[in-house]
């Protein structure tokens, strides 16, 4: 946790540009990030848009259109069904970034507490930490893998099944960053005048813990991204046929020579979508805390 | 007693003499040598074969090991390591002799010990042993003759104990104690095991003491004249289709299992590939919950029967490559009857939405049962449910994997599903009453409430049983394809055709329930 | 030293006990039984109960824990209900193939993850920087098992260079082996060189911008010496913190490399199993699997601590 950042807290009393500011004028700036948040950006808006973009039903079937390639009449091709191809891409953009952000929200919500819980009450700090290595101990897919074979197929249960996974790396970090703030200086002056833990959390160590968060997030958003889509080729992912990525992915991978472009178009977009998520990472790390560089 | 010459239908009158010679030639293989290596599509963990109901289990190990009696090209008992089978005119013995000169693959000669053994393994741990409750025991008189004595008369128990399904193997006496999954891979067939890693591959070898069966010139089926030319075979699991592709064409495979359909015309092309399709592989086919509503309703299962596009379905399926087909068997088998052939492939939708309203349907939601693992039935049913959306029906899927939905499937009075997809292969293929057990208890496929059988359907089975006139059996199986297909109990939509392929060098080889091996060689 | 490596041991206890309980509760809930997986798709419902029962499969639920447990403190690890033999026996039947998959994979990694990171960090922002970042990045964001399959495209098919799947012992035939694992490795190893690459470059760039370096080239020393002796040995450091999450990365990837090139290794074995529900297989299997990367892991940190004299005193 940079100095700055510390003094910055502390000197809210001082007339300075709000840090918040500083931070977004020096992202903006940076290139990366602004390359990063453009892909992104791209995504999402076709995303968002999916309804009005689409001229189709991504399910309906077409017989008698089956492995159209891209050009007259569909912009993307068909596959094995005659589904619209870009319809189906498209909606997946919606589906991938709705896995992505809830994976992500829900990392937010349950890292932050274990986390700050564990390194902030010493006594379940053990006991935390022991699950906590437990569940990081087994590979992430073999985890992914059982408990979206417990709760069933839906693209619910993938969220929880990736949040599961990775809520126990999350809280990793902001242990380590809570057990560092509890013992610096402003906190035991907090302590001292007599502030109760909710105060002290809340108000002085996790603004100042969000940095790394903030940049483990944005990289999970994209592992998520990727670990859907890795689920639906070993066939436990949301159930087909859902338009994931993934699962369109799978579906095409035995036309791989004769339609490619079945598999080839959401991976490249799958592609960009996690580039533009790592720049986005990237960028986040560098202004916010160039330490964090060597740490990953 | 009775020389066993039976009947139609199912037992054949090739139940040959002793290793008489015959007068025209039998097999030679036209070159000798070579290591042959073929893509299988799943995975295979154990080649114990008494213990294994697996596919991927059976193409390995029935080259290694052979049975007393088995079925041929047309799916006719005929023996196999028995030379003569003889019924007692009273139906209540079956006495087998003995091929001479017979050895296990580690030297020790066949007698009927070893053939009583094998039946005590299979009777303790077999997972199909219920195909000798009707058995009281048996018996070896002496080293080349094996009896078996029933507790009760069963007309078909010849074609029970040829079944290939989970087929009594004979193997050596000291083997009888292995456990489940571990037996050894000692058998007396034209290949023996050299090497087998679980998930990876097997490599058999030629059994140089090998004796092809003289009552036949060539190979048949399962059985008959076998000679092993190659010098080994090297199956190899190759689970990504694309993959098995890629090494047919570089030659690194011989023979592949399954291409997929789309690959086929750029295959065609190549002239150094084969395409060997192989068809009836399977029936495609849907069965109704009768225990639940609306399914439990006759009109409106009738209504959805009316409703289907067979045409679309099995395009689906399998990406054309299809054969439409009425009822439970295929037309070269001798069992073959279209009975309810009025009920296939309706395809009206007036009349379905006709039938629908008769059945009083008010929208209630449809749940059709599929699974992921095996495109054909996840294909199908997605097709199926446009079709039924098509006349009005609030019809949805649930996905889930093979093990979830057979144990869905097979639950009491379940109340999850209304239609469940599946495939039926390798019962069809072994002959009428093996597959028409799928439609009665315990488990009869169309969930009846309480599993309580409709009394037609039942009588008509064990008619197919009990009657000891193979032409009665036959009729009772009529009755009973058409009593399940005007009732609604199954929707059997047509008949899989699975392509295979090998490499144009590759000459002999014939697809088959399982890949054979045996009379096939390499051209040079 | 020593201390060090005992105490990560005994706390690695309780974690594996979690582990274990975990694994047995995960398996437990999972719907469908393993009767119809084992049984394969063309069984038919009689032979598919008879499994059932021959498996063994009504025993109360309690009871099984408890025997797992007692055979587990026997060393006996179970039995696949797949495979019929041992856990133990099976798992060390495809432990080695994993292990040799990602030892090829992690050289690899190490050798086109440090050198790219290098060579970016000192043309840095030189257009070899902007490239070699670029396929890092890729190499980060594209999914391993598409990364796979254009591989297994264009150099099994296209140029036939190499075999599209399959394994061939090392003990047995050490070019086989070599062929037969180069295209799986290349694609797990490209996963993660990338990340390799940029932290290489990061803490290059850091190191480079210390003063000890300024003083090295004020010295008057060779380039090359400057780099090799005082930079790289620094920069190594994170890189050694890095390399205990790729290699549980690396099992990890390892599933989908082995399922889609047909490597009979242990991811291989594990996902069959979950899917088969091969209870004693997952339970066994992963405890196994994760006593082995606790190891690794026990290790590195050993070895970070050897080579950072700062961390010694933890």
């Amino acid at each position: 946790m940079s100095d700055a950042a510390v003094i910055d807290a502390e000197g809210i009393a001082q007339k300075r540009e709000h840090p918040a500011r500083t931070t977004i004028k020096r992202l903006l700036r940076h290139r990366l990030f602004m390359t990063g948040l453009v892909l992104f950006l791209i995504i999402a808006t076709a995303a968002i848009l999916a309804p009005w973009i689409t001229d189709v039903d991504p399910n309906r079937l077409s017989m008698r259109n089956k492995f159209k390639p891209p050009g007259e009449g569909w912009i993307f091709g068909t596959d094995s069904f005659g589904r619209s191809l870009w319809s189906r891409v498209v909606w997946g953009a919606q589906l991938s970034m709705l896995i992505g952000a809830s994976v992500v929200a829900l990392n937010a919500v349950f890292g932050i507490l274990i986390g700050a819980a564990a390194g902030y009450f010493r006594r379940i700090d053990n006991l935390l930490m022991r699950i906590n290595d437990a569940l990081m101990a087994f590979p992430a897919i073999l985890l992914a893998i059982a408990v979206t074979s417990v709760l069933g197929p839906s693209t619910f249960n993938v969220i929880l099944a990736l949040g599961i996974v990775y809520i126990p790396r999350t809280a990793r970090i902001v242990r380590s960053s809570v057990i560092v703030l509890r013992e610096m200086e402003f906190v035991q002056a907090a302590v001292a005048a007599g502030a109760g833990h909710w105060r002290i959390l809340t108000r002085h160590i996790l603004p100042n813990a969000m940095a790394p968060v903030i940049v483990q997030l944005s990289f999970l958003f994209a592992f998520a991204v990727l670990s859907e889509a890795t689920l639906s080729f070993l066939g436990v992912g949301a159930v087909p046929p859902t338009p994931t990525w993934g699962n369109i992915m799978a579906e095409g991978r035995d036309f791989m020579r004769e339609a490619p472009w079945i598999i080839t178009i959401p991976g490249i977009a799958l592609m960009i979508t996690v580039m533009g998520l790592n720049f986005l990472g990237d960028g986040l790390r560098d202004v916010l805390d160039p330490r964090l560089r060597i740490q990953q | 007693m009775k020389r066993l010459s039976l009947s139609t239908g199912l037992v054949a009158a090739a139940m040959a003499l002793s290793a008489a010679p015959l007068l025209a030639a039998p097999f030679t293989c036209p070159t000798r040598g070579g290591d042959l290596v073929f893509g299988q599509e799943a995975n295979v963990n154990s080649l114990d074969q008494m213990t294994s109901s697996t596919i991927s289990t059976r193409n390995i190990a029935m080259n290694i090991y052979e049975t007393l009696i088995t079925r041929d090209e047309n799916n006719k008992p005929i023996p196999e390591l028995a030379e003569s089978m003889q019924e007692a005119p009273d139906g209540m013995s079956y006495t087998f002799k003995l091929r001479q000169g017979i050895t296990f693959h580690n030297g020790k000669a066949l007698t009927s010990a070893d053939v009583a053994a094998s039946f005590d393994r299979y009777n303790r741990i077999g997972l199909q042993r219920s195909t000798l409750d009707n058995v009281a025991g048996w018996e070896t008189p002496d080293p080349h003759t094996f009896i078996i004595r029933m507790k009760q008369v069963q007309p078909t128990f010849v074609e029970a104990l040829s079944s290939f399904s989970v087929p009594i193997v004979i193997i050596p006496s000291e083997h009888k104690d292995d456990e489940r999954q571990q037996l050894r891979p000692v058998g007396t067939g034209p290949f023996r095991l050299l090497e087998f890693v679980p998930g990876s591959h097997a490599r058999l070898g030629r059994f140089d003491a090998y004796r092809p069966n003289t009552a036949y010139e060539q190979r048949t089926g399962f059985g008959g004249y076998r000679v092993a030319c190659l010098d080994t075979v090297t199956f190899r699991i190759v689970t990504e289709a694309s993959a098995r592709v890629a090494g047919l064409e570089t030659g690194a495979l011989h023979v592949v299992e399954d291409v997929p359909t789309r690959s086929v015309e750029a295959l065609r092309r190549n002239s150094a590939i084969t395409i060997l399709p192989l068809q009836n592989w399977w029936i495609q086919i849907a069965l109704p919950n009768t225990s639940l509503a609306p399914t439990s309703n006759l009109a409106f299962r009738r209504a959805v029967q009316a409703a289907l596009n067979m045409e679309d379905i099995m395009d689906a399926a399998s990406d054309n490559n299809y054969r439409l087909n009425v009822g439970f068997q295929y037309p070269n088998q001798p069992s073959y009857t279209d009975a309810g052939k009025e009920t296939y492939n309706i395809n009206n939708q007036q009349r379905a939405r006709a039938l629908l309203r008769e059945s009083g349907y008010r929208n209630e939601p449809i749940v059709i049962l599929t699974n992921r693992d095996l495109t054909p039935m996840y294909n199908a049913a997605l097709v199926m449910e446009q079709q039924l959306k098509a006349i009005g029906i609030n019809a949805s899927l649930r996905v889930v994997d093979w093990p979830t939905s057979v144990q869905m499937s097979q639950r009491l009075n379940s109340t999850e599903w209304h239609f469940f997809h599946s495939g039926w292969g390798t019962q069809p293929a072994l002959g009428a009453l093996a597959t028409m057990q799928f439609l009665v208890s315990p488990n009869a496929a169309y969930r009846p409430r309480d599993d309580k059988d409709d009394p037609e359907v039942l009588a008509a089975w064990n008619d197919m049983n009990i009657q000891r006139d193979p032409a009665a059996r036959q009729e009772a199986f009529a009755r009973m394809q058409r009593l399940v297909l005007e009732r609604a109990y199954a929707f059997p939509f047509g008949s899989l055709t699975k392509v295979q392929a090998s490499r144009a060098n590759v000459k002999g080889f014939v697809p088959f329930r399982i890949p054979r091996f045996s009379n096939v060689w390499l051209e040079r | 030293m020593f201390l060090v490596a005992l105490r990560r041991l005994l706390s690695a206890i309780p974690v594996l006990f979690i582990v274990s309980l975990i694994s047995f509760g995960l398996m437990r809930l999972i719907p469908g039984d393993p009767a119809a997986s084992i049984a394969g798709t063309s069984a038919t419902p009689a032979q598919i109960e008879q499994l059932r029962r021959d498996l063994g499969l009504d025993e109360p639920l309690l009871m099984q824990l408890l025997h797992y447990y007692q055979g587990l403190l026997q060393g006996d690890f179970g039995k696949s209900l797949l495979l019929g033999k041992g856990v133990l026996a099976a798992t060390m039947e495809r432990l080695p193939v994993t292990i040799g998959l990602s030892l090829y994979a992690l050289v690899l990694t190490l050798l086109i993850g440090v050198a790219s990171g290098i060579i970016a960090a000192l043309r840095q922002n030189t257009w070899v920087d902007q490239v070699a970042m670029m396929i890092a990045m890729l190499g980060i964001s594209i999914p391993g098992f598409f990364l796979g399959l254009l591989m297994i495209i264009f150099f099994a098919v296209q140029l036939g260079w190499l075999p599209s799947g399959g394994y061939v012992p090392f003990t047995q035939d050490p070019i086989g082996w070599l062929r037969s694992t180069t295209m799986p490795a290349i694609s797990l190893a490209l996963l993660q060189a990338g990340l390799l690459a940029r932290i290489t470059r990061s803490g290059m760039l850091e190191v480079l911008r210390q003063d000890y370096v300024r003083t090295a080239r004020a010295k008057g020393l060779p380039e090359r010496q400057v780099i090799l002796k005082h930079a790289l040995a620094n920069a190594l450091i994170p890189i050694v913190t890095v390399v205990g999450i790729i290699i549980s990365l690396l099992l990890s990837g390892a599933v989908v490399t082995e399922a889609l090139f047909s490597l009979p290794g242990m991811g291989q074995l594990l996902t069959q199993a979950v899917l088969s529900r091969d209870y004693p297989m997952v339970q066994g299997g992963l405890l196994l699997v994760t006593t082995f990367l606790v190891l690794v892991n026990i290790l590195v940190d050993v070895l970070y601590a050897l080579i950072d004299p700062r961390v010694r005193y933890e």
